[in-house]
């Protein structure tokens, strides 16, 4: 019984969040906001959003 | 009790600070502490995600992890309800103040990643605090955290004009720096 109220209140909170994912993806940027960078050289957490990797070219990578 | 509580605030921002004395968040401490602008629009956001990150989280093991016996839970449930307050703070930001989010946009899903939240929330349960004692280290703690990277922000900027010999230049320095800063913070645990 324990497990299964574990797993149904795991549950819960990945739709919570999977919810609050899309609808913060679906809210339009504000004026002007469209093209935001940290200025951040990077280190090597690449799972980082923020990291320069993500926008450099395939090219200058390898 | 004040005094205790007077006490928690001042140990939780200068003595046992997060960067300095416990290591958490070196990330963004390093990543985000070349301009003071960047360091402080961070240092806000990690403040507002940690104070309510740790309502949210001290209500949530006391309210329900507690009664239905899965305290075992709580790491992974931790995570998830920071990740979702990231997500939340800043479809809010987006929607009610653009010059806000145009500060600090780009810092809100670091916070996500930041070891600082996760420790500050664990804490609040496994020091066994009281509500006004959590809300006390809820406090304490980012503000410990947004002091240290704004004055390390600072010193990295004079640090850009000044003549730093060649291989010490950069990371090494600000490394050297850190140090230099938390020698300085432990000379401070006399004070309490």
């Amino acid at each position: 019984m324990k497990i299964l109220l574990a797993i149904i209140f795991l549950l819960v909170m990945v739709s919570i969040y999977i919810g609050l994912y899309l609808l913060n993806k679906r809210t339009p940027l504000p004026e002007g906001c469209e093209d935001l960078k940290a200025d951040c050289e990077g280190c090597h957490d690449y799972s980082c959003t923020n990291n320069p990797a993500h926008y450099r070219k395939k090219e200058e990578l390898q | 009790m004040i005094k205790e509580l007077c006490t928690l605030l001042v140990t939780s921002v200068l003595i046992n600070n997060a960067i300095l004395n416990q290591f958490l968040g070196m990330c963004p401490f390093m990543g985000v502490s070349k301009k003071r602008s960047s360091a402080l629009g961070m240092g806000i956001a990690v403040v507002f995600v940690i104070f309510v990150a740790s309502i949210v989280t001290y209500a949530l093991y006391y309210l329900v992890l507690v009664p239905l016996h899965i305290e075992y839970m709580k790491l992974i449930v931790f995570i998830l309800v920071i990740a979702s307050l990231v997500q939340l703070c800043e479809m809010f930001i987006k929607k009610t103040s653009p010059s806000l989010y145009k500060s600090l946009g780009v810092y809100l899903p670091l916070i996500t990643t930041n070891c600082v939240v996760l420790n500050c929330c664990l804490a609040n349960i496994s020091n066994g605090y009281g509500i006004a004692e959590m809300l006390v280290y809820s406090i304490g703690t980012p503000l410990g955290f947004a002091l240290v990277l704004y004055i390390f922000s600072s010193i990295r900027e004079r640090l850009d004009t000044s003549n730093v010999p060649r291989p010490f230049k950069g990371n090494p320095i600000a490394l050297i720096v850190a140090a230099i800063m938390a020698m300085a913070f432990s000379g401070l645990a006399g004070i309490v």
